[in-house]
């Protein structure tokens, strides 16, 4: 198996930590991450043309079936680019220093990223996703600034609460339906599944769903997301939002579609869920004005779409007939989107790094005018805004299109309002993508008249990306063949994509739109000179502040829903308050296990007490007299004199004497 | 059909994209002076005005290439939404005959607007920019639900699938209503051209825009409008026809979308010389409750009325 080069060089780059040179470190161990994901594309290719895989690997059972190469596909492109991007990136966090540390968490990401979506025990499925939470987590205090580890702990105290307390019941019901850890199989917890009565499906089903839920950030689980992307260097981001939460979306596929199995009243919810994150998480993104919890929640906004997808091919495929081939429609249109969704997404991630690694800042309010001097990154970043925003010929806008279909054929009032959200959310993420894209890189400021473009192996990251939205736009062809799992009617060639009497031609589109646009600017070529904007003749004015900051582009609308935003606020912040109080009863804990002992007597109350004070384990506490006894005996006896020796030994034997005569 | 008769209708189709939208214009203008008492200029004025235009040189504010090329690509977005519509039934291009592609490409005019607009450093531009945005938000979901109410009415989204489908219901005669409204709010004709505002922000994202350019991008407004218009009449139209089966049909068809376009037009210059200007929060409340409209529409298309 190709996969197994792969997780070799995962653990090549991870091996490389052991350099003691900070960017040797990091430019080898992200280049080992990008042969990596290279090897994880060679391996979809291969499965694509020869069919599904079973083997082993260091005793672990993987399957690669159709299914888990779209995920594949989606983690190797993302790794790829993001890997290539983190060559020079990663330079920016120097003063952190600390190479390895990186170097492993980073390729064990990737590397457990891959085997969920390949392992076929859930045994093996549970602690692949444990090695994943655990490496992300540690990615994402990577920068240590104090508010950085903040949010680290909270990702991590999240998903231990929703998705590893979950997971690991999970698989004790698995277990005791099965009855043995060796057959833990997919295929196997299946049959068994079939059999059991309702509740134990209700129980296995819901665990799981609580925890690919949380993992893909849906409502209400959705608070951890746009802190931990903010927080995380934006490589990783790039990696977290592209492909870390399409895992979540494997397992919903594989572990409750297929091993659970579906009913209407199931996809129903599903798609509910997906249509509420949809619209919360993108409306959301539209008051950001920090670059990267922008796309926080747009990950998050996006995930609905998929969401909303895949449910309604949950609900309408055990129908079958034609509400049947609408539903196949609807889940495909939701893998695509996931692709499409990685693409873009860790695309405009990279951009947003580039705009940081120059500039020093994501703050949306302050950029301004890039476009001038970063011209490539800024075409890389338009591409990837009108692909997330859903315009043709990109390719959001297919698999967009196509969930609306599915939603507006689906018969059902539900799912049809569900299409209608998404269609006017579609709206909504291209309001503030057009803010994102003309708050950085649009007007000319001089603030920013110095900054150099990116080195080029940044510009190649970004431009993996970039370019895959414009040629998947064009082509859907060479992509829906592998993402076709659900045998979906969809009808592609090279130059049209579609479903019964709809479909849409790309090829076609840009040719006409190429030829109309150059026609007309060869009719009217325009002539030109150059002049200054005006700023009705003012002398005093700012140049750099003559514009409207990020911050002001919608605030009308804003203000107009802003009940919207204090119900989510509401919601936010009940969130908040039960992760808060899970912190404080894990504090509780620990105050039995360690001691404050700079200042005795203090309580252990936050989590900067923890980390702030010195403080003693319980372990050391137990040791410590002892400890303290050698230490001193160590400090004291080389100076010791002849006589002072023979008066503590004469003292000894006599106490001991003493002893024994009194007894 | 034969195809000489097809290729005639579609080259109908590019004549009356290319050349009809500045007349209509011209009309709201002679429509617009007759209510307030004035002569008013010629029907082709319009057409004079944009000619001037195209015989002057722009000023450029910016270096950015995105400056230049806006205006061509809305141009080119809006003639290609406008030919993807029937006339008589012939669809002059077919990238795609639905009802989403064709939302997105009329769409795009307004994207290249607000990315022009935000090339420039200029805040009256961006302002403008921001404006347009916000009517778009507001306007979209009223239009997707309207559309998902028309998909729902004729079980297809393919426009020919929905013409010859479509049977009247109620909740199909509030969508048309509704969908009037929308379009309208689309075209941004005069209580709703807050984002090109010319007394208030100096013309929003064409600001900055002057001579062959800006000619170019009036242009292209005047052809989306048409047509956004020519949907409308089509789906008011086309369904209660009957099947277009002989070429003598078909050209009666267009004779009709032809007289009610130009007879739309006076009521909508009408609508423009009585009305003043909304404020963008105003815009904002009451698409919001169209959209809520929409909603129990959709929920009364469901019902099956």
């Amino acid at each position: 198996m190709i996969l197994e080069y792969a997780i070799g060089a995962f653990i090549l780059g991870g091996l490389v930590g052991l350099i003691r040179d900070y960017k040797a470190t990091v430019k080898a161990s992200s280049f080992m991450a990008f042969l990596g994901s290279l090897a994880l594309l060679w391996q979809v290719y291969s499965v694509y043309t020869n069919g599904p895989v079973s083997g082993n690997l260091f005793g672990i059972p993987l399957r690669i079936d159709n299914l888990s190469i779209v995920f594949l596909l989606i983690i190797g492109l993302v790794g790829t680019a993001a890997s290539l991007f983190a060559i020079n990136y990663m330079e920016m966090f120097e003063n952190v220093g600390k190479g390895w540390v990186y170097a492993v968490a980073y390729n064990t990401f990737l590397a457990s990223m891959a085997l969920v979506v390949t392992v076929d025990s859930m045994e093996y499925f549970v602690m692949s996703w444990e090695l994943m939470t655990l490496s992300s987590f540690i990615l994402v205090f990577f920068s240590e600034k104090l508010r950085d580890v903040d949010v680290s702990v909270k990702y991590y105290i999240t998903m231990h609460f929703l998705d590893t307390i979950p997971l690991f019941l999970a698989l004790g019901t698995a277990y005791s339906l099965v009855g043995s850890f060796d057959k833990l199989t997919f295929e196997n917890i299946a049959s068994a599944m079939a059999t059991a009565p309702f509740h134990t499906k209700a129980v296995f089903g819901g665990l799981l769903m609580i925890a690919f839920m949380t993992k893909s950030g849906m409502i209400p689980f959705q608070f951890w997301v746009a802190e931990t992307y903010r927080a995380a260097p934006t490589s990783v981001s790039a990696v977290m939002a592209g492909a870390m939460e399409k895992v979540a979306l494997y397992g919903l596929i594989a572990l409750i579609w297929r091993i659970v199995g579906t009913s209407y009243s199931l996809g129903l919810f599903v798609a509910v869920i997906g249509a509420i994150t949809l619209t919360v998480g993108t409306l959301y993104a539209l008051r950001e004005t920090n670059a990267k919890r922008l796309l926080a929640y747009h990950s998050i906004g996006q995930m609905g779409y998929i969401w909303l997808g895949i449910g309604i091919g949950m609900a309408l495929i055990p129908k079958g007939g034609f509400l049947g081939a609408v539903g196949a429609l609807g889940a495909f249109a939701g893998l695509f989107h996931a692709l499409n969704h990685a693409i873009f997404k860790a695309s405009l991630f990279l951009s947003a790094g580039a705009v940081e690694y120059r500039t020093g800042t994501v703050n949306l309010d302050e950029l301004g005018g890039l476009g001038r001097t970063m011209k490539v990154t800024a075409l890389a970043a338009l591409f990837a805004s009108l692909a997330i925003s859903g315009v043709p010929p990109f390719n959001g806008f297919l698999s967009k299109w196509l969930i609306y279909v599915s939603g507006y054929y689906s018969h059902s009032y539900v799912l049809a309002l569900g299409a209608v959200l998404a269609a006017f959310i579609s709206a909504a993420t291209l309001a503030s993508f057009v803010k994102f894209y003309g708050a950085q890189f649009g007007g000319d400021m001089k603030r920013y008249e110095n900054v150099k473009e990116v080195p080029a192996g940044m510009l190649a990251g970004q431009w993996i990306l970039a370019g895959l939205t414009l040629l998947i736009g064009l082509f859907p062809g060479t992509v829906t063949g592998i993402l076709n799992v659900f045998n979906a009617p969809v009808e592609t060639n090279l130059y049209k994509i579609g479903f019964q009497s709809v479909f849409f031609s790309p090829v076609l589109f840009v040719i006409v739109l190429g030829i109309l646009a150059f026609g007309l600017y060869l009719v009217f070529k325009p002539e030109y000179k150059e002049a200054k904007p005006w700023d009705c003749g003012s002398t005093q004015i700012d140049e750099d502040e003559y514009r409207i900051n990020a911050e002001g582009y919608y605030i009308k609308y804003e203000e107009k829903i802003g009940s919207f935003y204090r119900l989510g606020d509401w919601f936010y912040s009940v969130g908040a308050g039960i992760i808060h109080y899970i912190v404080r009863a894990y504090l509780w804990m620990a105050s039995y296990f360690t001691k404050i002992v700079d200042t005795p007597y203090t309580k252990v109350e936050s989590l900067d007490d923890l980390r702030e004070r010195e403080i003693l384990h319980i372990d050391e506490e137990v040791f410590k007299p002892l400890i303290r006894f050698l230490n001193i005996a160590r400090d004291v006896l080389p100076g010791i004199r002849l006589g002072t020796f023979i008066v503590i030994a004469l003292i000894v034997v006599g106490a001991i004497v003493g002893l024994l005569i009194a007894m | 059909m034969e195809t000489t008769a097809k290729l005639a209708f579609s080259f109908i189709g590019v004549l009356l994209t290319f050349l009809l939208p500045p007349y209509l214009d011209g009309i709201a203008r002679r429509v617009k002076a007759r209510l307030q008492y004035r002569r008013g200029p010629p029907l082709m004025q319009t057409w004079y005005d944009l000619n001037k235009l195209f015989n002057l040189p722009s000023v450029k504010p910016t270096k950015s290439a995105l400056f230049t090329w806006a205006p061509f690509l809305a141009l080119a977005s809006a003639v290609i939404g406008a030919l993807l519509l029937p006339y008589g039934n012939v669809v002059p291009i077919n990238v795609g005959f639905n009802l989403v592609v064709f939302f997105y490409v009329i769409l795009m005019v307004s994207v290249f607007l607000m990315l022009a607009g935000l090339t420039v450093q200029n805040a009256f531009s961006h302002l403008g920019s921001a404006r347009e945005m916000q009517i778009i938000l507001t306007v979209e979901p009223l239009i997707a639900i309207l559309y998902g109410v028309l998909a729902y009415n004729a079980g297809s989204l393919n426009i020919a699938d929905i013409v010859s489908n479509l049977h009247l219901t109620p909740s199909l005669v509030m969508t048309y209503v509704l969908l009037a409204y929308a379009l309208y709010v689309e075209s941004g004709f005069v209580p709703f051209d807050i984002a090109e505002a010319e007394q208030e922000v100096i013309g929003g994202p064409l600001s900055e825009y002057s001579g062959r350019l800006l000619g170019v991008f009036y242009y292209a407004i005047y052809i989306k409008r048409f047509a956004l218009l020519w949907f409308f009449v089509s789906l008011l139209v086309l369904p209660w026809v009957g099947p277009i089966n002989t070429t003598l049909k078909a050209a009666e068809v267009l004779a009709i979308q032809f007289l009610l376009t130009i007879a739309l037009y006076p009521v909508i210059a009408s609508l423009e010389a009585t009305n003043a200007r909304l404020r963008i929060d105003h815009v904002v409340k009451m698409n919001t409750r169209a959209f809520f409209a929409g909603v129990i529409i959709l929920a009364i298309a469901f019902m099956g009325w």
